[in-house]
């Protein structure tokens, strides 16, 4: 190398770098001011919103979302969908209640779980990578079949007498109910691996333009099944997160949950295009979804717009993604 | 000399088509091994052979002398093998330095990416190619098409390697660059690199190549050293014949004008641009990759209408936004890009001769098969299309041949004026001849055409005009008489002075 | 038309077997699959989702897909309830209304994917929460019921000894098969999902066919809507759930690759019946409706993997 290509290599001077993380961030930025601005004006007009115990529900509540949104997140960068992510939970929560009422430790009801999530998932990815099913449609079916497999199984009965030590998101860290810790620590590792792991940069290449990332040397069907498994972890992680939130698991399958998973990683920035965004952006987002459906309570705005709000937040950003594009590209 | 690379009686064929019969082929260290052949010989398989993309169904490639099987593109640049596309095979939201890196990114101790050390070789990488105007951290998306080569040749020269391939490394380049690249190749054989050269262009491969291969329909013809050939001795073994006159437009009576373009300005790059042309002419338009003529044609044709200036068909002013007003007016253009734009390659012939006149084969909207069937036929015989009938698939015909059915669907529509884009690219010296002729013969009949192109020889061969752009801007016109090989060429790359026309 | 022959005659007759073995199977197994009374029982059943079938397969070989037929039912239904009980509009200008609003939602998602370019999964995944978030707004969860009883012929009568409903989706179905074959219209469809770049550059009006289609499908749904709330004389809010995966397995099974481009009205009416026969063996058999959702969802995999087998994903 020469002695100027090196002095040329030497990092880039303050504003140059602001510049570039603004450009790159640039999502998630408006997606935390938005979080700001809304809890200051909701609180304004009703300052409970703002009160501990419902701080507490938006944040650690809805944690699991924020934990499911990361392994969605890495789906659609990679250019896939899962719209069974919501039926998976369900299964694997209504699993570990099982488990847990049947006398086995807790840590085997708390890692059983996860290992079907990464499971499932990854026969999912192959569908996908090796039988060149597309994505949706592997994951359409893969809903009705674990959601009607679940209530076949259970007959919808609930589980209750939950043993106490099971109730892991119930503990607390430092005074911070654990799903929140969960949300934040997974995200971190994660987009830290994301950005300096080969491995997550293959993500990227695969999702925004397989034939390249294949003559590149990457492996992009082993890729892809990587992918889903990682993600079946994640929906392992927050179905835990989830089942464990009250004494009880209903053997039913939340409504509206892969939607919810699917929006916060959109709005968090993930284009739906794949190829872009990051996981901070879609943590950042399922907790703006869960203080607008809180902010929608204090407001007294019925909860029935909840879903019509949904798909409105999703629509906007898309919209919005697909104007970015046609500038850049 | 010995090979580093060596292809022996190679056979591959796909869905029955046979790409390649026992050819074989080396390259050794420190040569330049050019690779000629009309586009149908089997030169892309053949190198993606080399590449690891494909297995051959017969024959061995050894490597060093030992016999090798790339399993996948990663086996072969394992052994130091490194291609450069004709397509560009780039990620647009990635930088230039994650870009050329991608798959054999340097690594810290810990393990992970080594961002700064990436930047720093990516940076020394494009200075050798002499862009010190690239900048690392841009986003490959909003780079042009010459520097996203760029990038793509920096990729292929971080891996280090034994042997380069490079596909129409050229296509893109202005004439500066091209020697830059030249000289790039040249440093690489004398570092002992084997270079194998795929190239059209025969001043390139006389400038550059140690050896040259000729291929054709799947077969080697010949393997020879460059001071054993001329250009055209290779021209015949490329054809099989030797070709004399290879452009035969006649003199014709000039019409009215039939298209007349002011001022004329789109979204894409085209800046106020003016010119006619007249029935019967034929207006060539010269200019490098990216210098907007596609643009223009677009723009003119409504795929991305103007946003200044006025259009006139005949005389009168109109409004064109989009292909149905363009095809209603009078207008056809035959696109670039026949496999993704001019055809619809699942389908059959019929259905693709008839695509831009539907609603004249069909009454109230119900379409008549007889009438479909009919025009395809006239089209078959009157275009020479070899095919086993209007029910075979566009796909399965060779690249004249599909050429010859999108001319027979926008002749279909009986225009008055008719915009070809690369009008012969890809397709045999024969067929080419026969698109020419028809293109006289066109001219003759009253027709005013449009043609864009990038082959100098054949704007200078069948134009009566000679218009030539750069950057989107009109910087040259010349009649027949005064337009040569170095005037246009010059021209091609001369910059544009703001407001002229 | 018929793209390539052999092979489009080959899967249909393959599915054709299918229908005829998958009848005989059930028949041996209970007595009560092959009356006539249960068979035009199903033919009611299927009704709802054979219309939404029949302009899906239309979306689906634009190379679209739209999973919010489900929720632009459920719309639909509520709107017809809230119009005739809360409005006071008459019943029959309430069921236009309606239906016309469906087809509003339709186009919604036509404009959404041609003008801003939305992929059409994304759209009307947004658009399937969008819409059962209006049905269940505006519903407030309460169900309507007490409907006069001529609404209840559409869903429940009968003309010459078949469903009024049946007799419905027939000459729909006639109509959409001479649409999707005969007509400028449908060769549209079809080069718009083939090479949609080349349609364009061809002069064919490639938006204007999506906004059909998609709108289409907007009035299917309401139509099924309409057949829906008299066949079970009410109307919910969560009507339609899952609509989308009945019909797009139907389209599927039926031949018509995801990918776009080829398809035909017959190959959907097959995987129609299928479905419809495995859905009614599987309750004759005693398996609850949770389980048969479990085999639909199974099939939809099964049926692309095996035709991705035998290689026919893609435009070549």
């Amino acid at each position: 190398m020469s002695e100027s290509s090196l002095a040329r290599a030497r990092p880039l001077r303050a504003p140059a770098r602001l510049a570039r993380a603004f450009e790159a961030y640039g999502q998630e930025l408006v997606v935390l001011g938005a979080l700001v601005v809304l809890m200051a004006v909701v609180g304004a007009v009703n300052p409970r919103y703002l009160s501990d115990t419902n701080l507490v529900s938006i944040f650690a509540g809805n944690a699991y979302i924020a934990v499911a949104a990361i392994g969605m997140s890495l789906v659609i960068i990679s250019g896939n969908i899962d719209v069974s992510v919501g039926s998976l939970i369900g299964v694997l929560g209504t699993i570990a209640g099982t488990l847990a009422v049947g006398g086995h430790s807790r840590w085997v009801a708390w890692l059983v779980p996860i290992a079907a999530g990464v499971a499932v998932n990854a026969v999912l990815g192959a569908l996908v990578a090796y039988a060149r099913i597309p994505s949706i449609v592997v994951t359409l079916g893969a809903m009705s079949i674990l959601r009607g497999g679940l209530i076949s199984a259970t007959s919808g009965a609930w589980i209750s007498d939950l043993p106490g030590d099971f109730l892991i998101a119930q503990k607390r860290f430092l005074g911070v109910p654990s799903p929140f810790w969960f949300a934040a620590v997974l995200t971190v590792i994660v987009a830290i691996w994301m950005r300096h792991g080969a491995f997550g940069r293959s993500i990227y290449a695969v999702g925004g333009n397989a034939d390249a990332a294949r003559a590149a040397g990457i492996r992009t069907k082993e890729t892809i099944v990587a992918v889903f498994a990682i993600h079946g972890f994640f929906a392992g992680v927050a179905a835990i997160l989830f089942c464990t939130q009250l004494q009880v698991i209903q053997s039913t399958v939340p409504p509206n949950l892969e939607l919810n998973v699917i929006t916060a990683s959109v709005i968090g920035g993930v284009s739906i295009l794949g190829g872009t965004g990051t996981v901070v952006g879609s943590t950042l987002a399922a907790l703006l979804f869960a203080a607008i459906a809180s902010a929608l309570i204090f407001l007294d705005i019925s909860a029935y717009w909840l879903r019509a709000v949904l798909g409105l937040m999703i629509l906007a950003t898309v919209l919005a993604d697909m104007a970015r594009r046609r500038r850049t590209i | 000399m010995p090979s580093v690379v060596e292809l022996s009686d190679i056979t591959k064929s796909f869905e029955g088509v046979t790409a390649l019969k026992g050819v074989s082929f080396d390259v050794r260290e420190g040569e330049v091994h050019a690779l000629l052949g009309e586009n149908g010989a089997g030169k892309s398989t053949l190198i993606r052979i080399i590449a690891g993309s494909h297995l051959p169904d017969a024959g061995v490639l050894r490597v060093s002398g030992e016999p090798v099987r790339f399993g996948s593109p990663r086996d072969a640049r394992r052994r130091g093998i490194a291609t450069i596309y004709q397509e560009l095979l780039l990620f647009p939201e990635l930088t230039v330095a994650e870009n050329v890196f991608l798959g054999n990114a340097p690594r810290t101790r810990l393990g992970s990416l080594d961002w700064a050390a990436m930047r720093a070789r990516a940076r020394a990488l494009l200075d050798s190619l002499d862009s010190p105007d690239l900048s690392v951290d841009a986003k490959v998306g909003g780079l042009s098409v010459a520097n996203r080569q760029r990038v793509e040749i920096a990729k292929a020269l971080s891996q280090d390697p034994r042997v380069l391939v490079m596909d129409e490394p050229t296509a893109s380049l202005a004439q500066a660059d091209v020697d830059r690249l030249l000289a790039v190749v040249r440093r690489l054989r004398e570092r002992g690199v084997a270079v194998v050269y795929v190239s059209h262009r025969l001043a390139e491969v006389f400038a550059i190549a140690d050896r040259v291969t000729v291929l054709r329909d799947g077969a080697a013809v010949g393997t020879r050293a460059i001071s054993e050939v001329t250009e055209a001795s290779l021209v015949s073994m490329m054809v099989g014949r030797p070709v004399d006159q290879l452009f035969p437009k006649g003199q014709t009576e000039l019409g009215r004008t039939m298209l007349e373009v002011r001022g004329l300005s789109s979204r894409d790059g085209v800046r106020d641009v003016s010119f006619s042309v007249k029935a019967g002419e034929i207006l060539g338009i010269a200019g490098l990759v990216g210098s907007g003529r596609t643009e223009l044609a677009l723009a003119i044709f409504g795929i991305a209408p103007a946003t200044a200036g006025e259009i006139l068909v005949d005389g009168k002013p109109v409004r064109i936004d989009g292909p149905r007003r363009a095809r209603d007016l009078g207008i056809a253009y035959v696109p670039e890009d026949r496999g993704q734009q001019g055809l619809v390659r699942s389908h059959t012939i019929r259905e693709n001769v008839t695509l831009a006149v539907l609603d004249r084969v069909a009454r109230a909207g119900i379409l008549d098969r007889a009438e479909e069937t009919r025009r395809a036929r006239e089209a078959i015989e009157r275009f020479r299309i070899r095919a086993r009938g209007p029910e075979q698939l566009a796909r399965q015909l060779s690249g004249g041949n599909q050429q010859k059915v999108v001319l027979a669907k926008w002749l279909g529509a009986e225009p008055r004026i008719l915009i070809l884009d690369e009008p012969t690219r890809g397709i045999d010296v024969g067929a080419k001849a026969e698109v020419h002729a028809l293109m006289s013969d066109l001219a003759r009949q009253g027709l005013a055409i449009v043609m864009i192109s990038s082959e100098l020889p054949e704007v200078l061969g069948m134009s009566d005009r000679v218009l030539v752009m750069n950057r989107g801007r009109l910087v040259g016109e010349f009649d027949r008489a005064h337009a040569t090989a170095d005037a246009v060429g010059a021209a091609m790359t001369r910059a544009p002075r703001e407001g002229a026309a | 038309m018929r793209l390539d022959a052999r092979t489009l005659l080959r899967h249909e007759t393959v599915l054709a077997a299918l229908v005829v073995v998958t009848f005989v199977v059930l028949a041996n197994q209970s007595d009560r699959f092959f009356t006539a009374a249960n068979l035009l029982n199903q033919g009611r059943f299927m009704a709802e989702v054979g219309l939404v079938a029949l302009t899906m397969t239309f979306v689906i070989v634009t190379g679209g897909i739209d999973l919010s037929v489900g929720s632009i039912l459920g719309f639909a239904a509520i709107l017809v309830g809230v119009l005739w009980k809360k409005a006071g509009l008459p019943l029959p200008v309430a069921m236009g209304l309606a239906v016309g609003a469906a087809g509003v939602a339709g186009l919604t998602n036509g404009l959404i994917i041609t003008r801003f370019k939305v992929p059409p999964l994304i759209a009307t995944l947004a658009t399937l929460a969008l819409f059962r978030g209006l049905a269940e707004g505006i519903s407030e969860s309460r169900s309507v019921r007490g409907y006069p009883e001529w609404f209840y012929t559409l869903g429940q009568g009968e003309a010459a000894g078949v469903p009024v409903q049946v007799w419905v989706l027939a000459g729909a179905a006639l109509v959409a098969a001479f649409v999707l074959e005969r007509t400028t219209f449908g060769r549209a469809t079809y080069v718009t999902g083939a090479s949609e770049t080349a349609a364009r550059f061809s002069g064919v009006a490639v938006d204007r066919t999506k906004l059909l289609v998609y709108t289409a499908s907007g009035l299917a749904a309401g139509l099924a809507a309409v057949i829906l709330v008299s066949r079970v004389s009410t109307t919910r809010s969560d009507m339609g759930t899952g609509l989308e995966l009945d019909v797009i397995t139907a389209v599927v099974l039926g031949g018509t690759s995801i990918f776009g481009g080829k398809g035909t009205i017959a190959g959907t009416l097959l995987g129609l019946v299928l479905i419809q026969a495995l859905r009614n063996g599987l309750a004759l058999a005693g398996v609850k409706g949770d389980g048969t959702i479990v085999v639909i969802g199974a099939v939809l995999i099964l049926t692309i993997l095996v035709s991705n087998l035998f290689g026919r994903g893609g435009d070549g």
